[in-house]
């Protein structure tokens, strides 16, 4: 608030002395210019018509020549004084007008509003540095999931397009170098209610200023970092950041258990593109990519990740990049861009399974996706697109697998910030057997009539599942299968797919369990439903009716009946 | 030699010679009391309120009520006049009294911010 106002009051005091002083002097001259009353008498003014009068003559109302008709000497003056009041009064309010537009001010009001903003919140927040197409991705995410956002970026005509975004929970917005640890306290990286800070700027080195500041700043708040470069994401694990997040490793990862194990590589694209779906063929979600000779062209990061990943799965793997040296391409790499059919051929793209487009160029992408196809049209084509818009394109080309890095990235961070129970069962998942992981898709596949499904925890404390809890303080037994499924609400069935037990975690979970207080369970079920589970975890009588059968009309009777239970422990 | 100094120091001290000139004279005599001094004696006291806008030194502000309490008095004195003089067109000897007298206070305000001035500037010397 001062700022502002002293700023405002520093910027009006050459104005305000300029329209004092004309005020003055034309009040004055007023006074000293001798008039005539009617009768002729010379007369002079007072100065409390004086200033009557150059009040409204000043503001150019003009309610004509009082008390007395001016004689010319007046008139003359009273010339002057108008010009120059006008002149004094266009001065001033061109001072405040331009003063309104100054960076400097409307920087000092955003700063305060900002911080205003951020005092105000009571609502568990992320801070998100860098608005770019992952920090978008993100905030979307993190408004449907009602997580208030609150974002940095230095530069502000990217966090004007948020203007126009229909967000449920509206971000806190401050446009602004985030490198600058003073930007970070201001965004309430102290508040009580900070979940998190989010560094998902284009530069890996950004980042990891980021994440020092954080830690050293409040080591408590968990940093999560993007970064593609090895030596950088080394160097953000050296200063404690939770997480780290390197699209290409992730992207290269999921590759590979495509090729192993399709369908735990189709729970895992379920689970954690729960936000934005990734493009991929329906035929290779069931039949995964086929082993054998692979081509890649664009030995970078992103090529080296699948390479790495891929290696060990019986793929015969053939590099394409235009500088071999450079990147260090292992022998027997074909030199080019792989957008010509000299190159893939020589490759060996007629008896090439797989090729991946993963220069960083997204014109050369599809131009070798294109001229792949056209000569192998069996090839299953991954492209890896740069920039989001151009993701439409892809699609068009029919690549099989799309590589988005904005949309890796921002899946996995709200995965992590939002669904802990699903990371932990993906991390167990990879134990299932292939029958296990085949009966749970059929599962899944039948209660979401084959769409994406969602997942949903619930959590039996007495804020979360009051009734539940209350159901089993009372000495009677629930099952993890009676909270899942009943006949009566068959829409609103829900796979129990995790429980977690204090330090305990139970994959897959057998429906007699029962439940206890303090248990975590992960639901599975379709998009758009009320899962039982969640309806019976605030809905006492629901629970009386469902789970004791009881089942009279009468509110009254119910009661008598629940009464009598009590008294009679079974 | 800072010229923005000199001519707040200029303004200030003008304020003060200003309040006195029109304060001095019997208290209720109107014939030693010039309106044109009360007009002036405001019109400087205004300006100086202004020059010390948005200052946030300790001085500053200081000097800023001051200022501000000297205007409030001038105003109370110079609306004190006009009204007395609406009906008889001329001023009354009581009345008169009471203006001197509304003068006087803005005349220890006035002082003030000149002692102000005094100390700050025997600061910077040292």
């Amino acid at each position: 608030m001062s700022d502002i106002f002293f700023l405002v009051l520093r910027r009006m005091r050459t104005p305000l002395i300029v329209l004092i002083s004309v005020y003055a002097i034309a009040t004055l001259g007023m006074t000293l210019i001798p008039g005539e009353d009617p009768s002729g008498e010379p007369w002079r003014m007072g100065f409390f018509h004086a200033f009557y009068f150059v009040s409204f003559m000043g503001t150019t109302i003009g309610f004509g020549e009082i008390p007395y008709p001016f004689t010319d000497l007046q008139r003359a003056w009273v010339l002057i004084c108008i010009y120059t009041s006008v002149f004094a009064w266009l001065y001033g309010i061109g001072n405040v007008l331009r003063l309104l537009q100054d960076d400097t001010f409307v920087g000092a009001v955003a700063q305060r509003a900002f911080r205003l903003s951020i005092k105000r919140i009571d609502l568990p927040f992320h801070i998100i540095c860098g608005y770019g197409e992952t920090g978008q991705f993100i905030v979307r995410g993190l408004s449907e999931l009602g997580i208030q956002a609150v974002i940095i970026d230095l530069h502000s005509d990217r966090l004007h397009s948020l203007e126009l975004e229909e967000l449920g929970v509206p971000a806190i917005v401050l446009s602004g170098d985030i490198t600058d640890p003073e930007n970070l306290l201001a965004a309430g990286i102290n508040h009580p209610c900070c979940r998190g800070v989010i560094a998902v700027t284009q530069e890996d080195h950004t980042n990891l200023q980021i994440a020092v500041a954080s830690k050293l700043i409040n080591p408590n708040v968990p940093v999560i970092c993007r970064s593609e470069i090895e030596d950088e994401a080394d160097n953000m694990a050296s200063v404690g950041t939770d997480a780290i997040i390197n699209p290409y490793l992730i992207f290269g990862r999921r590759l590979s258990l495509l090729t192993t194990n399709p369908a735990l590589h189709r729970i895992h694209n379920w689970f954690i593109n729960q936000h934005s779906a990734e493009h991929i063929n329906e035929r290779i979600t069931h039949e995964g990519l086929p082993a054998g000779n692979w081509i890649i062209c664009g030995y970078g990061r992103f090529g080296k990740a699948v390479e790495h990943y891929s290696s060990d799965n019986h793929i015969k793997i053939k590099i394409i990049d235009i500088d071999l040296e450079a990147t260090e391409a292992p022998r027997g790499s074909v030199v080019g861009r792989g957008t010509e059919a000299d190159t893939l051929i020589e490759a060996g793209i007629e008896s090439a399974n797989v090729i991946v487009a993963a220069t960083n160029d997204d014109a050369n992408n599809l131009s070798i996706l294109i001229t792949a196809k056209q000569l192998n049209s069996t090839i299953v084509t991954i492209g890896r697109v740069s920039k989001e818009s151009n993701n439409k394109l892809f699609i068009h080309a029919n690549c099989d697998y799309i590589m988005r890095r904005s949309q890796v990235v921002a899946n996995e961070v709200l995965t992590i910030i939002s669904r802990p129970l699903v990371t932990k069962f993906l991390q167990y998942s990879s134990s299932l057997s292939h029958a296990a992981t085949d009966d749970l898709i059929t599962e899944i596949c039948r209660l979401t009539n084959d769409s994406d499904p969602v997942t949903w925890r619930l959590l039996i404390d007495q804020q979360n599942a009051p009734a539940i809890v209350n159901f089993i303080d009372s000495q009677q037994s629930l099952t993890i299968g009676q909270v899942s499924s009943n006949a009566k609400l068959p829409a609103a069935e829900g796979i129990p797919l995790l429980l977690l037990r204090g330090s305990m975690s139970h994959l897959l979970p057998d429906p007699s369990m029962p439940l206890k207080i303090g248990d975590q369970l992960l639901f599975c079920a379709g998009r758009g439903q009320t899962l039982l589970a969640q309806r019976l975890s605030h809905n006492i009588e629901l629970l009386d009716n469902l789970i004791n059968q009881n089942q009279h009309h009468i509110p009254l009777l119910r009661w008598l009946q629940r009464r009598r239970q009590n008294k009679t422990p079974n | 030699m800072n010229l923005e100094k000199v001519i707040f120091a200029f303004f200030i001290i003008l304020a003060l010679s200003l309040n006195f000139s029109f304060f001095i004279g019997e208290i209720s005599r109107v014939s030693h009391h010039n309106i044109y001094e009360l007009f002036a004696a405001l019109v400087v006291s205004l300006i100086c309120t202004v020059m010390k806008f948005g200052d946030r030194t300790q001085f500053g502000s200081t000097v800023l009520a001051s200022s501000l309490v000297v205007d409030l008095l001038l105003i109370a004195a110079a609306i004190t006049w006009g009204i007395s003089t609406f009906s008889s067109g001329s001023i009354t000897p009581t009345t008169m009294a009471t203006v001197t007298s509304l003068a006087g206070g803005a005349l220890i305000a006035n002082l003030l911010s000149v002692i102000l001035l005094i100390i700050e500037t025997s600061q910077i010397r040292k």
